[in-house]
């Protein structure tokens, strides 16, 4: 079986090679035969895939222990959709996913546009398909998923416990969906070079597939964050990690780009700019790859060191290198059509949007390789976290809040101070009263009061413009606020997405603020009985009890919770032992209310029979992830829209 | 042409603000590599104040008081040693002879480094090269 895995991957590299190769020879020459044909090698590849994963799969849920990577990442005791889910717990499989999902892309792809007949689509395939001659040739020949042992061993190391955890189970696949996916907005502006189109309608179709994925991606690393704040054990949900960081950047440039693209789509600006973000969202993507698999840098995550990472970098920079020699190559094809009119105008404001998310990423990027430039640079290694990342990135951040509740106000082209005073004034004075009221509460710093400013500011201009979109559609329709309210938004899905999409923002940002600034902790050991004092809180022990399950003891305490004097409920904050991996895990307990998280862990049992508790209020958690719901919600409200077909892109002669 | 000026300008702005962030951020937060050994052998108080150190836990030198939190432990990298202590809970993976990160305040009187960040590397891949070899 494990031969016929390798087999298939390796059909699935002659095939990539082969589509690549025939749809230039089409391109090139007009016939469509080649063409076709490349077509249907970028099909077999998704069903080869396809194939080599239902085989791992197979070995994964059988524990065949003569699979090395069953054996690594799998055990006998393993609960099995834990073992159907270590398909992406190692470096082989995940690169396995990564080429399903990509495959699945490419699929995807030719269906959606199997009814144009233009050799521009082929194109994109074919820059698809080179994307995939790379991942097949590094699951064929560096990183195979099929190797067996000499000698199988009687049971498996067994899976991590920090991923026997159900949101591991969908993290990756959702994060990959977003990350991979920006290969069809690379080979959208790639084939758009190539072939030297000019015209706006691919532009919306890129705007599209980046939405999607950009969606998938942000969700993604909520996941993940949800992840670390249950699993890690440490209060917190987002630390630096580079791992972290590598997810966070080509979302910050595909936002960026998400904004610029409808300067280009309204007054055909900042086309080189635009297709450099496309490139460098992918690029990013890639480099997330690398980092979380070349082991350069320390993480959390901390992959083995592998023999992938000059591969990824080598794929990194040609493709790097020839997303720049195109667009230098194709100057001509990118002329602006447009000069900006003034500054302070709604192009304005997303140029400086632009800057800053790019500014952003820069800062990040920086941050995450430091110990490796600051070594090339001066010899020393000097290394950064979290107080770098928050000195740095949360001012860009809040000028970032500010400027989503000054853009949308701003009129295109040119504002008077007029409309400038009229759309500004209600709410800067609201977002004054908020920091009005948040003061008697602590609020205070720079940092923390501008946030709450920009909150209270980004939803006044929000709501105030739903107000006035409706308020300009009175005339035409009556009807109760609720049904009003829809058929604005059905009317304009774009727009009013956009919007809510921006709330949810907010929403994370005030998440993110109470969190990180107002958490509260107290720790101490307790005997059956005693109670330790946390703001409102009073947690008070119950006992100790062990238990068994499928593949781990447990330690429990237990603890009564009071808030204001009041029983309000009984949490079990626990250590599990994993018989496999010989070390503990901690499993929080976590009490969740709207306004805020009270979040228990068990330090351990003392030889008194005493148990250490630690304990955490994280005010306002649950707002991180609200805000990502209302996101997604306003995604898929943006994605809803119907394309808008504009005038046909004609190949300049 | 005023407005590109005025472009210009605003960009410089912004470049010079990112810039001037991330130069202080990385002169007061930025923390230095060393090996075990390079500080183990300094003769005098280093000039820098933070540290990275990457090594491994000394086999036997863990002191751990559940209750305060607090955990004492000397970390090697074969060679030298250097006391570590760290105000916290015991990190999951935490154990002898594995590989640790930390990052923190060095103290040169106690020979000390007071880490405000411990990171445990995880085992399981170093027990996988007891697979043996794969078969031709």
């Amino acid at each position: 079986m494990s031969e016929l895995g390798r087999l298939s991957l390796l059909l699935g590299f002659a095939c990539s090679l082969f589509a690549v190769g025939s749809i230039a020879w089409g391109l090139r020459t007009g016939l469509s035969g080649p063409l076709r044909g490349g077509r249907r090698a970028v099909w077999a590849v998704c069903g080869l895939t396809v194939l080599a994963v239902i085989l791992l799969e197979r070995a994964l849920l059988a524990r065949d222990m003569s699979y090395r990577y069953v054996a690594e990442h799998t055990s006998k005791d393993l609960p099995l959709h834990y073992a159907f889910t270590s398909l992406w717990a190692g470096q082989e499989g995940s690169l396995l996913l990564w080429l399903l999902i990509l495959s699945a892309y490419g699929s995807a792809f030719l269906f959606a546009y199997r009814k144009r007949l233009d050799p521009f689509y082929d194109a994109v395939a074919m820059v698809i398909a080179a994307v995939m001659v790379f991942f097949t040739g590094l699951l064929s020949f560096v990183s195979s998923p099929f190797r067996i042992l000499a000698t199988p061993p009687p049971d498996g190391m067994g899976l991590n416990p920090l991923l026997q955890d159900p949101g591991m189970m969908i993290h990756p696949p959702i994060l990959y969906t977003g990350y991979v996916g920006f290969v069809v907005p690379f080979a959208f502006a790639m084939a758009v070079l190539l072939l030297n189109r000019s015209g706006t309608r691919w532009i919306e179709e890129v705007r599209r597939w980046t939405l999607f994925c950009w969606g998938f991606l942000g969700v993604g690393i909520l996941l993940g964050a949800r992840w670390a704040y249950i699993e890690l054990g440490w209060g917190g949900y987002w630390g630096w990690d580079p791992v972290e960081n590598a997810s966070l950047m080509p979302w910050l440039v595909g936002t960026g780009f998400l904004h610029s693209v409808m300067i280009e789509q309204r007054r055909g600006m900042l086309k080189t700019w635009n297709i450099t973000l496309i490139a460098l969202t992918f690029l990013l993507s890639m480099f997330g790859t690398f980092l979380t698999r070349s082991g350069v840098l320390t993480s959390v995550h901390s992959f083995a060191e592998s023999n992938i990472g000059p591969w990824f970098l080598g794929f990194i920079l040609i493709a790097a290198t020839a997303a720049t020699a195109l667009i230098l190559y194709r100057k001509a094809l990118l002329e602006s059509e447009n000069r900006m009119d003034a500054i302070v105008s709604r192009e304005g404001s997303f140029l400086f949007n632009n800057v800053l998310f790019v500014a952003l990423t820069f800062a990040t990027f920086l941050g995450t390789t430091f110990p490796v430039l600051s070594e090339a640079v001066t010899g020393t290694k000097i290394s950064v976290s979290a107080p770098f990342f928050n000195r740095v990135n949360v001012p860009i951040a809040l000028t970032l809040l500010l400027l989503t509740g000054a853009g949308p106000v701003l009129s295109w082209k040119r504002v008077t101070a007029s409309v400038l005073k009229r759309n500004f004034m209600l709410p800067a004075f609201l977002g004054v009263i908020a920091v009005l009221v948040a003061l008697p509460f602590g609020a205070t710093g720079v940092y923390p009061l501008v946030c709450i400013f920009g909150a209270a500011f980004v939803i006044t201009t929000i709501v105030m413009e739903f107000a006035r979109g409706i308020q300009a559609r009175k005339s035409a329709e009556t009807g109760a606020l609720p049904g009003q309210v829809v058929s604005l938004v059905q009317k304009n899905k774009r727009r009013y997405g956009g919007y809510i999409v921006h709330a949810g923002m907010v929403v994370i940002f005030l998440g993110v603020l109470g969190s990180s600034v107002f958490q509260k902790e107290a720790h101490g050991p307790l005997r059956n009985g005693e109670s330790l004092k946390l703001g409102p809180y009073a947690l008070t022990l119950r006992g100790v009890t062990d238990h068994q399950r499928q593949n781990a003891s447990l330690t429990t305490a237990i603890v009564d919770v009071q808030r204001d004097g009041k029983f309000v409920a009984t949490e079990h904050p626990s250590k599990a032992f994993y018989s496999k991996s010989q070390q503990p895990m901690t499993e929080v307990a976590l009490h969740t209310t709207p306004m805020e998280d009270l979040y228990l862990i068990l330090g351990g049992v003392n030889e008194d029979g005493s148990a250490s508790i630690q304990a955490y209020i994280n005010p306002l958690v649950s707002f991180v992830w609200v805000g990502g719901l209302i996101m997604v919600f306003g995604t898929l409200i943006a994605l809803s829209d119907r394309m808008r077909l504009r005038r046909e892109e004609k190949p300049v002669p | 042409m005023g407005n590109r000026v005025r472009l210009a300008v605003l960009s410089l702005v912004v470049i010079a603000a990112v810039g001037y962030l991330i130069l202080t951020g990385v002169k007061q937060t930025g923390m230095q590599y060393m090996t075990v050994t390079e500080l183990a052998r300094l003769d005098h108080a280093p000039k820098a104040e933070g540290f990275r150190l990457d090594g491994v836990v000394a086999p036997g030198s863990v002191v751990y008081d559940q209750r305060e939190p607090k955990l004492q432990f000397k970390m090697t990298d074969g060679k030298e040693k250097i006391a570590v202590v760290y105000d916290g809970l015991m990190p999951d993976a935490f154990a002898d002879g594995r590989e640790v990160v930390v990052e923190g305040a060095y103290r040169h009187g106690d020979r000390a480094l007071y880490a405000s960040k411990l990171v445990t590397k995880c085992p399981s891949k170093y027990e996988a090269k007891g697979l043996g070899k794969d078969k031709s």
